[in-house]
């Protein structure tokens, strides 16, 4: 088969995404990598609205792919195959992208491939680095936090994921009561570098369990309560209470995921992989302090660290494409029935982690 | 632009996929099937096979009609983003149609208010004069319609709830609901293009705002 150069569509959350990418050597794949930000439209909000999302997505995403085709200095014709997020996220986007996607591949004649969003995130450590299989993945993220062990393009282990928010959102929430801005990632940790890690002792959920899940929705609570006692006894948080809270949250976030990394790995390397690798992926895996533990911790395990560059850890269209190719090597194909899915878990040969009943397994 | 020209017309702005062709001056396989959901699944196989019973493909058309709105969110969404992507692949315009032009289809009077059926006890409303939209689209309350909509030269209000309506306002009415959908859009469409020769991309009509709240998370205190 000749080399693929495909198109890749992303509108599962905030970001409208279209990029082209084509099979080549290491720095030389992605043509271009549009990213339309709604973060804009969202702040006065303190989070993602889904309608608000959607509409954004159905009047910007054809022009994301215009754009795309431009930067890569080409047109329809000379792509090979579109690539689409199907799932899992907010249904009004995904939903969007599905029927644009839909469109361009009707009216192009080119074969069409959905793609699950976390499939495109755990396989961006293959574009970005030509990681063989099999890997270990954390993929953390403002809605998804899970361990996969990836076998291939549409074989993934589940080693544990959270029970209850994602870390991106603890981070959002925890900004949020702390009168920081959104997105609450980069500026916890902008706070967090003036304050005292120490200072605040935040609790480490599901640390005394064994296995790879993770909890983090008690830890904002626990944020919620210091702050509650600050105002009480002193009425408000100073600089230094608020930079601290936001230091000692990090810092409990960070020695849970280094904690959980260190058991997943065990158990990844149980199989002797030949080149062991921990992969990382997701927005929360561009905060320098988790991502510092992270290494430590892989390295400890003798295992590669790979972090992809920041604009392909989170929310793209390159790595869609890319999981596009990957699928379509593997004989994947959609047809024009191809269904948008809010709930699509990647491995399904577990037992749920959240979400249940009429809708399915979220995770 | 051709004077007869190829048109695939569809809707998916309620509970149905609604598909027809307009060839030369004729309507050929209006289909609406109705579905509570399922839509996104549903619409290209059903406009593959409206043109696949006149022998054509997607490369013969001239242009596209979607209905967009108002309605069903999610449904617009998914018409006008399936129309874009074709109208893009195509290089042909993908015209957008709102249901306001498809009550009003043919209604030429002077002074029309078109009435379409909108959640809870309300209507969406937009006025008309001569077949052309004479001022923007609305939401109202049924039980209290905005003095200001009042028309001169003979009101007439047509459409959902339009003999209710009326009774607030010096006009007469019909009640009628949206029929013939896929059929009318490609009729205003190529009405349209013989007139224009660029057009705008199509875009929901929402008219409700999103439903969203600020937050209501405070800020703490912060003390020197």
């Amino acid at each position: 088969m000749k080399p693929l150069t495909v198109l890749g569509i992303e509108t599962s959350c905030d970001d409208t995404a279209a990029a082209i990418v084509q099979e080549a050597a290491l720095g030389d794949r992605i043509l271009s990598n549009v990213v339309m930000s709604q973060e804009r439209l969202h702040a006065a909000f303190g989070g993602v609205v889904p309608e608000i999302a959607a509409r954004a997505h159905a009047e910007k995403l054809d022009h994301a792919v215009e754009a795309a085709l431009d930067e890569a200095g080409l047109g329809l014709p000379d792509i090979d195959a579109i690539a689409v997020t199907a799932g899992p996220g907010l249904i009004g986007g995904v939903l969007s992208g599905v029927m644009l996607a839909k469109g361009l591949a009707a009216g192009s004649g080119r074969p069409l491939v959905g793609v699950n969003h976390l499939a495109g995130h755990a396989l961006t450590p293959r574009l970005t680095d030509d990681l063989a299989y099999p890997y270990l993945m954390l993929l953390v993220s403002g809605g998804h936090c899970q361990f996969l062990i990836v076998r291939g393009p549409d074989a993934f282990q589940r080693l544990g994921g959270t029970i209850d928010d994602a870390p991106g959102e603890a981070f959002d929430k925890t900004a949020r009561v702390l009168g920081l801005s959104q997105p609450g990632g980069p500026a916890i940790e902008r706070e967090a570098g003036q304050g005292d890690p120490n200072r605040f002792s935040l609790p480490r959920p599901l640390l005394d369990r064994e296995g790879c899940d993770l909890s983090f929705s008690g830890l904002k609570t626990a944020a919620i309560r210091e702050i509650e006692r600050l105002t009480a006894a002193q009425g408000g948080l100073t600089e230094a209470d608020r930079a601290d809270l936001a230091a000692s949250f990090q810092s409990a976030v960070t020695d849970v995921l280094a904690e959980k990394s260190r058991r997943a790995l065990e158990a990844y390397i149980a199989e002797a992989p030949r080149q062991p690798v921990l992969a990382v992926a997701g927005g929360v895996a561009a905060n320098e302090t988790i991502r510092s533990a992270l290494r430590s911790v892989a390295e400890a395990a003798g295992a590669r660290f790979v972090a992809p560059p920041l604009a392909l850890c989170t929310d793209n269209g390159a790595m869609i494409a890319w999981a596009g190719i990957e699928l379509l090597h593997a004989g994947h194909l959609s047809d024009m029935t191809l269904a948008a899915r809010p709930r699509w878990p990647l491995d399904t040969g577990q037992a749920p982690l959240l979400g249940s009943g009429k809708k399915g397994a979220k995770a | 632009m051709r004077s007869d020209p190829t048109i695939l017309g569809f809707d998916t702005s309620a509970a149905h996929c609604a598909a027809a062709l307009l060839q030369g001056d004729a309507v050929y396989g209006e289909r609406v099937v109705e579905m509570a959901r399922g839509q996104g699944e549903a619409l290209m196989p059903l406009l593959e096979e409206t043109l696949g019973a006149r022998g054509l493909r997607l490369s013969d058309l001239d242009a596209l009609a979607v209905g967009i709105g108002p309605g069903n969110f999610t449904g617009i969404r998914i018409g006008v983003s399936a129309a874009r992507g074709l109208g893009l692949a195509l290089g042909i315009p993908a015209i957008g149609v709102s249901m306001f032009d498809v009550m009003a289809f043919r209604t030429m009077g002077d002074s029309v208010l078109v009435s379409l059926p909108a959640p809870r006890n309300e209507v969406y409303v937009q006025p008309f004069r001569r077949g052309r939209p004479a001022g923007e689209a609305r939401v109202i309350d049924l039980d209290a319609p905005p003095k200001d909509l009042q028309m001169s030269f003979g009101m007439f209000i047509v459409g959902h709830r339009a003999g209710e309506l009326a009774r607030a306002f010096e006009a007469s009415s019909l009640d009628a609901a949206l029929e013939d959908i896929p059929r009318r859009l490609c009729l205003i469409a190529a009405q349209r293009l013989s007139e224009a020769s660029s057009f705008p991309r199509p875009a929901p009509l929402y008219i409700r705002p999103a439903d969203a709240a600020p937050s209501r998370v405070a800020a703490p205190k912060i003390i020197g």
